[in-house]
């Protein structure tokens, strides 16, 4: 019986794909997202679920989801995509860089199913891949930092890759801007330290570099890590943080000023959406506030409502498209001029970010 | 910077403690014969344990307590087949730290997002104002405070009271110690179901006062690093609390390191050190002779008891 409808399934996905060749509208899409952790990881993998929920909610019965938690490795990643490519799912996102190759295979292998992979740069006709520009949150958030007259900032951060070096350098351009219009007197060589966890998450070193930061008189923690362990250990020292990722105070670090949070429903709606529009191809999504992926939470109530109006200002001003954080003149921490005046950081030297902006005070291990 | 200094003293007192309490453990079981090398499994046990009943009822104190039990509960699957069944120490021993494990990552699945009650610190008043150790010593949580004053009572304990003599003499000679009616048997279990209980106590340490919160694997090598102090200690409680502290200053220096962006020593040697220097003791005692008495392994360490040759 299942062969007989296999071979009916078949039959009828050929005559379909012959009668209808490239786009086509759909009535239905059937997506199936491979996930790093579990979903209640707090972190990483809980924004992606938070986006499938998204997703389910802004289209109904219109979208059927699956998914599978804690593929780890990119051996397990080929087979659970396989595994869905086999099953006709219309389009699987994998949402870790780990499963680039892995995706990029089985994408050549099955050129009618749509493949959406999060944080690499491999596309193929019917593999794009899909980012936010968290950097833009990163960036409000030490904007309102520096507004609140926080000049010396531990930072928690964890693998030395350029999407986190990114985002260190516009949390402390936020930061000197913030530290500017508030008249803060600080060290401009030295607004923001970092520290290297080298991982993505590990609770241990998180909560011992937080403490040692905190101890030493750093004013302000700020978390990088998956899990929002950094910021925990602020609050239980008495020192603020701004929580990542997800949003830090609902996971009990009630300390936490503000969280830059991942929305990746808007993205698997669009996605969705395209399909069912007939409109999809595989593009190289990098969102920002512009077009939904980043935002921010809210604030903690001892933020001052001047403080936070600009930040919203700031925030919109994003939204509308206008990204200015990189734009010249900035300098590395050697004082080398490395966007001049009237330049800006085009896409590409953002995303091979390795150097460190004035202000930064820690080196990017090799 | 003496400020610094004695901000690292602080983290380095704290990053101690779990293997103090698994070493004090440890030392008291290896005493009386049995080597176990399932620490690491117990303390992870125990820090799911205490956890997860910290988790369910907000008692710190009930908390550690169900860690302990945890721990000693493991401890008595490695006494019933070795000193029950006279089954290999290190075989059972290895296989109790794979056992704690996976169980514990198993059934800690759903504490992961939970949250549980902290031992907070407790400055102890008027000590707390000293110099150095003020910050370092006296502004501490409740458990730091107990293993301190654990290791001379352990100490005492081991080489001041008829006890503690039936348990040396168990570990030295069992054959000569059950002749003079020491009872070996019930001195062994006893012993190692003590050491699983600190063990336990050393992973709900971890789980309610250090990295509060569970997390698979969170020991991290801290039970054989307890292993590790138990032989460079020489048996001796008092210099298992150096090895401990030591341990914690090579812990509170990596991180000193990283925050102050100083590259002095890389924090993988550091890392390394207190095995290097585990070993680098036990060439030197034994090469300078100084392995005699006292401070040798116990004669019968590993051996299991039997009445029959």
């Amino acid at each position: 019986m299942p062969t007989r409808f296999a071979a009916l399934a078949l039959a009828v996905l050929a005559i379909l794909g012959l009668l209808a060749p490239g786009a086509a509208r759909a009535e239905k899409v059937r997506a199936a997202f491979v996930l790093l952790e579990t979903i209640d990881d707090q972190g990483w993998t809980t924004c992606h679920y938070d986006g499938i929920k998204k997703l389910q909610q802004a289209l109904g019965d219109r979208v059927e989801v699956a998914y599978t938690e804690g593929i780890g490795s990119a051996a397990d990643a080929e087979r659970v995509i396989r595994g869905y490519a086999t099953q006709d799912y219309d389009i699987i996102f994998g949402t870790t860089f780990t499963y680039m190759d892995a995706m990029f295979k089985v994408a050549q292998d099955f050129p009618k199913v749509k493949f959406e992979h999060c944080s690499g740069y491999k596309t193929r006709q019917n593999m794009g891949t899909y980012f936010v520009r968290m950097y833009q949150g990163e960036y409000l958030a030490g904007y309102l930092a520096g507004l609140m007259g926080f000049k010396n900032v531990g930072t928690v951060a964890t693998q030395p890759l350029p999407e986190v070096v990114r985002g260190v350098n516009a949390f402390t351009i936020g930061l000197l801007k913030g530290l500017a219009e508030s008249r803060t007197a600080h060290d401009p060589a030295k607004v923001n330290t970092v520290v290297w966890l080298k991982s993505w998450r590990d609770a241990v070193n998180e909560t011992t570099l937080a403490q040692t930061l905190a101890a030493m008189g750093h004013d302000l923690i700020r978390q990088m890590a998956d899990t929002c362990d950094s910021s925990k250990a602020a609050c239980r020292m008495g020192v603020p943080a701004m929580g990542y990722g997800a949003d830090a105070a609902e996971y009990g670090a009630d300390c936490v000023l503000v969280s830059t949070v991942f929305d990746w429903g808007s993205i698997y709606i669009d996605r969705v959406r395209a399909i069912l529009d007939g409109t999809w191809k595989a593009e190289a999504v990098w969102n920002g506030f512009d077009k939904g992926g980043v935002s921010l939470s809210r604030f903690n109530a001892s933020v001052p409502k001047e403080a936070a109006a600009k930040v919203l200002a700031q925030k919109d001003q994003l939204a509308k498209g206008r990204d200015d954080i990189f734009a010249g003149p900035l300098s590395d921490q050697s004082g080398k001029v490395r966007i001049a005046a009237g330049q800006k950081a085009s896409d590409q030297d953002l995303l091979a970010m390795r150097w460190f902006v004035t202000g930064v005070s820690g080196r990017i291990p090799d | 910077m003496p400020g610094d200094l004695a901000i690292v003293a602080q983290i380095a007192v704290k990053s101690s403690v779990a293997v103090l309490f698994a070493a004090l453990g440890e030392l008291v079981a290896e005493k009386s014969g049995v080597l176990n090398l399932g620490v690491e499994g117990m303390m992870l046990v125990g820090a799911l344990a205490g956890f997860a009943v910290g988790a369910q009822t907000q008692d710190p104190v009930l908390a550690a307590g169900a860690g302990m039990a945890a721990g000693g509960a493991m401890a008595m699957i490695h006494a019933a087949f070795t000193v029950g069944l006279g089954a290999d120490q290190v075989v059972s021993g290895l296989s109790l730290t794979i056992l704690g494990a996976g169980l514990s990552g198993f059934l800690g699945r759903p504490l992961v997002n939970a949250s549980g009650p902290v031992f907070e610190t407790l400055a102890l008043p008027g000590l707390k104002d000293l110099p150095f150790l003020g910050p370092a010593l006296f502004s501490q949580n409740v458990l730091v405070y107990l293993a301190f004053l654990l290791t001379p009572l352990i100490w005492f304990a081991l080489l001041r009271t008829r006890l503690g003599l039936m348990i040396r003499a168990s570990g030295e000679d069992a054959i000569s110690a059950d002749a003079s009616g020491v009872p070996v048997r019930a001195i062994r279990f006893g012993c190692t179901v003590f050491g699983g209980l600190l063990a336990g106590l050393g992973g709900s340490y971890l789980s309610l006062a250090y990295t509060p919160g569970w997390k698979e694997g969170m020991t991290a090598g801290q039970g054989w690093i307890a292993i590790a102090m138990v032989v460079f200690s020489t048996w001796n409680p008092l210099l298992a609390l150096a090895g401990a502290l030591m341990f914690g200053w090579l812990t509170a220096l990596q991180f000193y390191f990283q925050a102050t962006g100083s590259e002095l020593i890389p924090p993988s040697v550091l890392r390394m050190l207190p095995y290097v220097l585990t070993i680098a003791v036990l060439v030197l005692a034994n090469r300078t002779g100084m392995l005699k008495g006292r401070a040798k392994a116990p004669a019968n360490l590993g051996l299991p008891f039997s009445r029959e040759p």
